[in-house]
């Protein structure tokens, strides 16, 4: 059994017959089967997605900081290096928690995908394709093939109008995450992330059938959705940032906290929670460049206070 | 480990991350293109075989423009030289990696049909050709502008009439001698059956679950019966009786006439492939590798010859045998006496097309573009040629 059959067995086969029970159960209708199989995924990869999101969005509140020890050391990149890890550390923020649920994602989202790119099967060859992946279920035998047509849309082919809301949602999507930057460098290459994803995106809903745009559309909309809950409107707009609940408000207290170290804290400039949650920025006398928590003072001149609780250290959960 | 700079490393990572998903996403594409290829069974007429060879889809990423022309080509059945071949023009209506239907290419799915001295063809591009059989000149195109919607299921010719049907669900019959239009039905699903003909009664499998019976002079709807599954396998018309398979894996047998279910035989997969029957006994071949031999009286399985792989091309009747192909290629000769199989030869090569037989030469035409002639009796390679 090679790694191909590996993969169908255990990927593609229960995506695609899922797919088409859900499609008989849901009136035929094959794009709410896909809006509908695409909120399952999201629902059951939701520790996930909201773990990297969570992780993006603490990133995303170090930043000023990290913009401040740049400025702070200059050129001297080996210490800006070693105090950027420190800060990390410190906070309980990794780089590697916005990558690493990505990447476990991406099978799955690779599945269905695939999925819905062989459930169309709108020619023989791949309805003929398309039957070695069925289960032997009555309805799955039945259900086929499934009419490609779902409101003004034929599935199986581009349309232009899913093409713009698949690049402007995804743009919103990377705008809301994207973390301000005083580094020239960093700007260009986040800006050149804003705009390359949703444009190469919308070209290809436009090559592509258009049930695979209705799936991007709808992971793009739960995201934004997902990413407002845990952060606000983050870098679309310039407002006050949602209040943090749950894991969140940990984040920004882990935070917090290392204002508080006594001498092993990094040689930063840190957010005070109080601040974040109760002052305005004008309060603070500092022009915040997001609607992140407020950063006005170092950690030098902030009056050390002895640790609490478990320490800065303790385990998320 | 040391990181220089993290939030840069995030970046380009994301932005690596980002470039993987898009190719990820191209190669999802992979196997699942919905570009037509077609390629169509051989039919002998008067010592000519006439076929359609799949359209071969360029390679790439859309860097190369799609072929999309078709074409129909004569050829001599005893060996196999060329006489003639047309062209048979699709169209392009955009680019793009493959993946969406950009393109309206001139695939051939179903066999041509010959009726005097013309040649039949339909194809995916909706359009519907008769070309003269010895000189390959264009007779006529129906529609003479435009197009339909895709042509899968094969034409028919009878009572100097052209039968189909088109994805669009619409049934037509033209006149066979100019191509003018005598009658179209709009049916409530896709058709990618082709029809088939008794007496003046036109029956056809439709998407919508549903058989129908017309009369093929006027197309007034005489029956229609209501199956579970979708309908793309052609019926065979067999002592008054029709019988017919569908995907909700069962075989049914209905009274030509009235439409009145007589058995219903349940199978493990799809029926795609029309059926064959000698002697009282219907031979069905089956998505799930296996043919079935059938009364056909009562529906009574004689037989469950498992043969291995899918059973998608049409099957001949040779001298009392039914000739067979797998999926794969495997090709089996039934003897109808015993109901016991026979495996002639192995071509190794995928083969969805009709096959057709005539003098004791078996036609075989793979996926691999490859024209098989094999003897009849016992499997032999006449000749083969690659027909691109």
């Amino acid at each position: 059994m090679g790694i191909g059959d590996i993969w169908n067995l255990i990927a593609m086969q229960p995506m695609i017959n899922i797919l088409i029970v859900l499609t008989s159960y849901l009136f035929n209708n094959f794009g709410v089967a896909i809006i509908v199989l695409t909120l399952v995924v999201n629902g059951m990869i939701f520790p996930l997605t909201i773990k990297q999101v969570r992780a993006s969005k603490a990133m995303q509140d170090l930043q000023p900081k990290i913009a401040e020890l740049q400025k702070k050391y200059g050129k001297d990149k080996e210490k800006i290096a070693r105090e950027q890890m420190k800060l990390f550390k410190e906070s309980g923020v990794s780089p590697a928690g916005c990558l690493l649920p990505m990447l476990v994602q991406m099978p799955i989202w690779i599945a269905l995908f695939q999925s819905i790119m062989r459930v169309l099967a709108v020619i023989p060859e791949n309805l003929v394709g398309l039957s070695g992946f069925l289960y032997s279920w009555p309805m799955v035998y039945t259900t086929l093939p499934l009419e490609n047509h779902f409101l003004w849309l034929n599935l199986a082919t581009g349309d232009i109008f899913l093409a713009l809301l698949v690049g402007g949602t995804m743009w919103v999507q990377q705008k809301m995450v994207m973390s301000p930057t005083a580094d020239p460098k960093q700007q260009s290459q986040s800006s050149v992330m804003l705009w390359m994803m949703p444009i190469m995106f919308a070209w290809l809903t436009m090559t592509f059938p258009s049930g695979l745009a209705i799936f991007w559309v709808t992971s793009n909309i739960f995201r934004i959705g997902l990413q407002y809950f845990v952060g606000g409107w983050g870098g679309l707009f310039k407002s006050e940032s949602k209040k943090p609940v749950g894991r969140d408000k940990k984040y920004k207290e882990r935070i917090a906290q290392v204002e508080e170290l006594p001498s092993g804290g990094a040689d930063i400039v840190v957010p005070s929670s109080t601040q974040e949650e109760g002052s305005s920025d004008e309060e603070s006398g500092d022009k915040r460049p997001d609607s992140g928590g407020g950063y006005t003072k170092s950690l030098r001149a902030t009056k050390r206070q002895p640790r609490k609780g478990r320490g800065h250290r303790r385990k998320r959960g | 480990m040391r990181i220089r700079n993290n939030t840069a490393v995030v970046v380009k990572v994301s932005l690596l991350v980002a470039l993987l998903l898009v190719g990820l996403t191209v190669l999802g594409c992979y196997g699942t293109k919905t570009s037509p290829e077609g390629g169509s069974g051989g039919v002998v007429a008067d010592g000519t075989l006439f076929l359609a060879p799949p359209i071969k889809q360029a390679g790439g990423f859309g860097c190369t423009a799609p072929s999309v022309d078709g074409k129909l080509v004569a050829l001599s059945a005893a060996d196999g030289t060329r006489f003639w071949e047309v062209p048979l023009e699709g169209s392009v209506s955009g680019g793009g990696f493959g993946c969406s239907q950009t393109s309206s290419p001139a695939a051939i799915y179903g066999s041509p049909a010959v009726a005097g001295e013309l040649v039949y063809v339909g194809g995916y591009n909706g359009k519907i050709y008769a070309i003269n059989a010895s000189s390959g000149a264009l007779r006529w195109v129906y529609p003479r502008e435009g197009n339909l919607e895709p042509i899968i299921g094969g034409v028919i010719v009878a009572l100097d009439r052209v039968y189909f049907g088109d994805a669009n669900g619409m049934v037509y019959a033209l006149d066979a001698a100019t191509g003018d239009e005598q009658w179209k039905v709009i049916l409530g699903g896709k058709i990618w059956a082709t029809p088939a003909i008794s007496g003046e009664m036109l029956y056809i499998g439709c998407f919508d679950k549903k058989l129908y019976a017309f009369n093929a002079v006027n197309g007034t709807k005489q029956w229609e019966y209501l199956a579970e599954g979708a309908i793309v396998s052609t019926p065979l018309v067999y002592n008054d009786t029709v019988y017919i398979g569908s995907f909700d894996r069962n075989f049914y047998a209905l009274d030509a006439a009235s439409g009145h279910l007589k058995w219903q035989f349940p199978a493990e997969k799809w029926f795609w492939t029309k059926a064959v029957a000698y002697n009282g006994t219907i031979y069905a071949g089956c998505f799930d590798g296996k043919v079935y031999a059938l009364g056909a009286e009562n529906g009574q399985e004689l037989a469950a010859l498992d043969l291995g792989s899918a059973i998608y091309s049409w099957p001949v009747l040779v001298d009392g045998r039914v000739i067979v192909s797998t999926e794969k290629g495997e090709i089996y000769a039934i003897d109808t006496a015993s109901n016991q199989e026979t495996l002639l030869t192995d071509i190794g090569e995928a083969v969805y097309a009709p096959l057709s037989a005539e003098g004791g030469v078996i036609y075989i035409y793979s996926q691999e573009q490859n024209l098989y002639a094999l003897n009849a009796d016992s499997g032999a390679n006449l000749w083969n040629l690659t027909i691109k």
